[in-house]
Order: C-alpha cells, then sequence, then structure tokens
C-alpha cells in the first residue's frame, strides 16, 4: 500500500536552528497517527513545512506517491492535504457560516460565481451547515467569528478543515483550549469520520492520543525519536531519556509542562 | 430583529430612498439637479473604490484613473459615434474593465501601503497620458459633446431627464455591487479581506480574487465615468487626477468602508463641500473635507454607516 504521505529527510531550517532536522515519515491510508513531542520539539513546523506554508530547506514530501514539495501551499490544499492551526486561523470579520462557507464553495467550485446570493447556492449551504452542526456551533451560525469563545474557535477550525474534501487532515494540537465537554464532542467526531480519511494529529493530552491513534511518533530536537504502536513508544527508552529530569515516560504522557 | 423583519424594513427603506430621489426634479431647481445627477454618477465610483477598499480590503488611490478611461471613452463615443447614452456607458464600462485589467496585474501583486503607491502610481501616469496626448485634447480635454439620446429618442436637454437616467444607471450598478457582496464571490473577497494565507491553506488562489475584482472595480468606475461625462459633456485631465482618487477614498472611509449605502452618502457629502460649499467657506473646502476626514476616524472609526451599527447594538 503506498502511503498517503511519505516525508524524505524534510528539513526546515530557521536560519541556523533546524527546527525539522531530516525528517522520515510514513503514514498509511487511513491511519490516526499521533505526533508527539516536548515543546519546541518542531511539530508546528514540521506541519508547516508539509502543509506548504513554511519551504522545505531539504528533503521532500510526497503525497499520495507523488513528489509536491514544489507545489504550492494552495495546490496541496487542493489535492486534500489539510491542517489546522495551533493558533486559531480565522476570518474574524466574517460570519462563523462564510467561514465554513468559504471551504464547501471552493470545493464546489463555486467560489467566483456572483449571479445569485450565496443562499441560494443551495447545497453548499446546506453542507456548509452540516458542517458546522457536526461541530455544535449551528447556533451561531450567524455570528462573527470574532465573538466566538476560544474553545468554539478550534471547533470552527476543524469544521473548515473537514469541509474542505480532505484525504489527509493534520490537527495541530485540535484540543487546546477546548473544555472538557468539547474535547470529547472533538474525539468523538474525529472517531465518527470516515475511515479513509487520514489523520496527523498533534496532541497534548495523552488521553485524546491514546484514545484516537493507532500509530505515534515521537518528535525531539526536529529529529524521529521514536514511531510505531502507542504502548511501544511508551516504553521506549530513547523516548524516555529524551525528556530531562523525568525519569519515567508517565511524565511525557501525563502531558508535562506545557 | 429576526431576518425577514430586517429584510422587511431594508425594502421599505430603499423604496423610500428611490422614491424621493426620482421624485426630486419634480421639487428642485436645475441647478440642485445638476449637483445631484454629479453626486450619483461619482457615487457610482465609490462604490468601486468599496468594493476593493471595504469588501477586499484593498485601499486604492488609482480609480479615478478607469474613471476617467470610461469618462474619456463616453465623450469620444457621443463626439463621433452615437449619442445613445446606453452605448456610451457600456463603452465607459469596457474601457474602464480594459484599463483595470491591463495595468492591474501589477498593482496586485502588492498589499498595503505598497499596493496604495502603486495604484497611485497608475493613476498618475494615465493622467500625464490624457494631459499631453493630443489626440484627446491634451490638457483642453474634450469638449462639445452633444446631449445624450435614449432609445432613439430626441437629446435629452432637460437636467431632470439626464439626472433619471443617471439615476437609473446608478441604481443598476447599486443592485448589482449589493449582489456581489452577498454572493459566494463577495465571501471569497470578504474572505482575502480578513486573512489571505488562511485563504491560501483552504485552496485558494487570492491572488485570482484580488485581480479579478480590480478589474471588476475598474469596469465600475468605467460606468461612473460615463455617466459623469452624460451630465457635464466634457472631460478634461483634471476628472482622471488625484484630486477625484482621494476624494473617492476619502467617501469610502466617511461613510463606512464594507457598507454600501455609507460610502453612497460620503460621496454626495464630499462633492457637496467640494463643488458647492467651498465658494460660501471662502474656498476653505479642502480644509473642511480634512477636518471631516480627522473628526470620522477619531469619532466615526466605522463610518457614518457605523451609527446605525451602534445604535442598534445598544438597543
Ligand atoms: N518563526 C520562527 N522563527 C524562528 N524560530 C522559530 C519560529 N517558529 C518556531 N521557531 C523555533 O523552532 C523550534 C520548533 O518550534 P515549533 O513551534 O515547531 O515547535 P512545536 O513542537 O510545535 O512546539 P509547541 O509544542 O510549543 O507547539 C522552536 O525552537 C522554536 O523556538
Ligand atoms: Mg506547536
Amino acid at each position: 500500500m503506498t502511503p498517503v504521505l511519505e516525508l524524505r529527510g524534510l528539513t526546515h531550517a530557521y536560519g541556523s536552528l533546524r527546527a525539522v532536522d531530516g525528517v522520515d515519515l510514513s503514514v498509511l491510508p487511513g491511519e490516526r497517527h499521533a505526533l508527539i513531542g516536548p515543546n519546541g520539539a518542531g511539530k508546528s513546523t514540521l506541519f508547516a513545512t508539509v502543509a506548504g506554508t513554511l519551504p522545505a530547506t531539504g528533503g521532500s514530501v510526497l503525497f499520495d506517491g507523488q513528489d509536491i514539495t514544489a507545489l504550492s501551499e494552495s495546490e496541496r490544499a487542493r489535492r486534500g492535504l489539510l491542517r489546522t492551526y495551533q493558533h486559531s486561523s480565522l476570518f474574524l470579520n466574517c460570519s462563523v457560516l462564510d467561514n465554513v462557507a468559504l471551504a464547501v464553495q471552493r470545493v464546489d467550485r463555486v467560489a467566483y460565481r456572483f449571479d445569485r446570493a450565496a443562499r441560494r447556492f443551495g447545497r453548499t449551504e446546506t453542507r456548509a451547515r452540516r458542517h458546522l452542526e457536526s461541530v455544535g456551533l449551528i447556533g451561531r451560525a450567524a455570528d462573527d467569528a470574532a465573538a466566538l469563545s476560544h474553545g468554539e474557535r478550534r471547533q470552527l477550525e476543524v469544521a473548515m478543515v473537514l469541509a474542505s474534501q480532505p484525504s489527509l487532515v493534520m490537527f495541530d494540537e485540535p484540543t487546546a483550549g477546548m473544555s472538557a465537554a468539547e474535547t470529547e464532542r472533538f474525539a468523538d467526531l474525529v472517531e465518527r469520520l470516515p475511515d479513509d480519511l487520514t489523520l496527523l494529529i498533534v496532541e497534548h493530552d495523552l488521553d485524546v492520543v491514546f484514545r484516537l491513534a493507532d500509530r505515534v511518533t515521537v518528535l525531539h530536537l526536529g529529529r524521529v525519536l521514536a514511531s510505531g504502536a502507542p504502548e511501544q513508544v511508551r516504553a521506549d527508552n530513547a523516548v524516555r531519556s529524551a525528556y530531562l529530569g523525568s525519569a519515567r515516560t508517565d511524565d511525557l504522557f501525563n502531558g508535562g509542562p506545557r | 430583529m429576526n431576518r425577514a423583519a430586517a429584510t422587511r424594513r431594508t425594502t421599505l427603506i430603499a423604496v423610500a430612498v428611490i422614491t424621493l430621489l426620482v421624485a426630486a426634479p419634480l421639487a428642485l431647481g436645475p441647478y440642485a439637479v445638476t449637483t445631484m445627477t454629479r453626486m450619483l454618477a461619482f457615487a457610482v465610483l465609490v462604490l468601486g473604490v468599496d468594493l476593493l477598499t471595504g469588501i477586499t480590503g484593498l485601499p486604492t488611490l488609482g480609480q479615478a484613473a478607469y474613471f476617467g478611461a470610461g469618462a474619456y471613452t463616453a465623450v469620444l463615443v457621443g463626439l463621433h459615434i452615437t449619442s445613445d447614452a446606453m452605448a456610451q456607458a457600456l463603452a465607459g464600462t469596457a474601457v474602464g474593465l480594459i484599463a483595470a485589467a491591463a495595468t492591474g496585474w501589477v498593482a496586485v501583486r502588492a498589499r498595503g501601503i505598497v499596493f496604495l503607491m502603486l495604484t497611485l502610481a497608475i493613476g498618475e501616469s494615465l493622467h500625464q497620458v490624457a494631459a499631453t496626448w493630443p489626440a484627446v485634447g491634451a490638457s483642453n480635454g474634450l469638449a462639445g459633446m452633444p446631449p445624450i439620446t435614449l432609445f432613439g429618442g430626441p437629446p435629452l436637454l432637460p437636467a431632470g431627464f439626464v439626472y433619471w437616467w443617471v439615476l437609473a444607471a446608478a441604481i443598476t450598478v447599486f443592485a448589482a455591487v449589493t449582489l456581489i457582496t452577498r454572493s459566494p464571490y463577495g465571501r471569497t473577497l470578504r474572505g482575502v479581506r480578513d486573512n489571505e494565507s488562511r485563504m491560501r491553506a483552504l485552496g485558494y488562489r487570492p491572488a485570482l480574487a484580488r485581480y479579478s475584482v480590480f478589474c471588476l472595480a475598474g469596469a465600475i468606475a468605467g460606468a461612473g465615468g460615463a455617466l459623469w461625462a452624460a451630465q457635464g459633456r466634457f472631460v478634461s485631465p483634471g476628472d482622471l487626477g488625484f484630486e477625484v482618487a482621494a476624494l473617492a477614498l476619502l467617501s469610502v472611509v466617511i461613510g463606512g468602508a464594507g457598507s454600501l449605502w455609507g460610502p453612497c452618502l460620503g460621496a454626495a457629502l464630499v462633492l457637496l463641500v467640494r463643488d458647492n460649499l467651498s465658494a460660501s467657506i471662502g474656498g476653505h473646502g479642502p480644509l473642511v473635507l480634512g477636518l471631516v476626514f480627522v473628526a470620522v476616524v477619531f469619532l466615526l472609526p466605522r463610518g457614518v454607516a457605523g451609527i446605525r451599527h451602534r445604535r442598534e447594538s445598544r438597543s
């Protein structure tokens, strides 16, 4: 089976700091793959480099077996490679519905139409509303995104990405800032996603990681420290020693310092 | 307030405003009617500026160039081809569109202050062309355009008839821009305004949206120019100078960028101060406009249109 995503020696350097340093990784179709590591390990930088927001300074990214290293971020998104942001990135002066509808109308190829009001594009509007429903935001559809709470903004991010018809989604700390109830709703939602959707999740909440992930990769100082089944990674000595001052891997898995 | 009630109220206000505007020539003298005609034509230009500035987040100082292109086209068509107002307006619109398409691709690569400076440069270049090219009368401009006609009828000499034509055209443009802001395309533009990098992450090409709306705004400015010429029957390089561009942007700021009716009111106010009050206040029109601008920026960050918002959120 060809991996959906394959990274070969992927590197991104901020000046002399190699925040992502020769990462090899492959993610199979339908996999729920968790990416963990201490603060500053390079997880967000890795996501940004895979998504094309940041250029790779070395190595390559293969998506569905094709080298996409040279493609623009928007072209990657059109091919189904989407991500959420650690710090929400929304359209704050647009309505909550508009935020999701922007994703849907691009997929529906009506984003440049102005022959009718947007609400008369029934298919697009219905799908946008369904996505809002699935994250529990339908009641806020008409509000400005700026009026949402932090947790609600995280939910909206999730809805926007899922509305973009992705084949691979990278979630960057999706539950950070969500309430317990919102986290539960998010985990439920992810469990109900279609099996052929591939997920890569950066997550500090280890309950969520173990509930959702079937593979875990540990990143440390921009390098892959360990990769494998969750239990295997938990027992890994290298992972253990990477967390200075913590003799027990449990400290890592209990969140550690955020 | 629920949406049905809001829609009904908006419709009611629109009908009332249009009725008043249509009835105006019956009550007002020719001088006032001529003034209002110019305001309407200028408001069309301002709508295009608002589409760029308020909806897409691209403040511009170059729209007078396309306004001028439309005005020159209309006068040339009037002088040499036909006095039909509809044909002149369409020609002005088309030339505004073409001029914007030909020059805009440079500007839309930039954002913010660089974009503003590039549009300014485009405007000044076209102004220079108009002021030096003998074929369009150089610094004298073009005069002697015959009065417009409609549907093959007689020349529209009374000010009221020209006014009605310009009003009809302005309402059409207003309705079209309203439709654009409510359409999926309008949503795309607002997305570009709010968060361009997120648009890219969703698979959009923001440059395409910026370029297309620049062309559209050029077409609208061209229509405004043609309407301006229909009333004045004269065009000179001053009509596409920096002052016109700055006043158009000022109208948007005063009226409230992003609202459509606010900038139209702003357009009326700005022209009133420049053309009608300036003489009676000792030629200090620009000073007054400057003061109005400062006052709006400090007191009404969302322009005249923001007043309604404030009242609504308070009640
Ligand atoms: N824009 C930037 N310029 C320079 N250095 C940066 C920049 N962004 C991140 N870094 C550095 O790159 C390294 C990796 O950062 P990154 O945000 O990718 O880590 P992370 O694993 O996502 O951390 P966290 O868990 O805190 O989100 C850190 O040392 C960070 O200081
Ligand atoms: Mg991070």
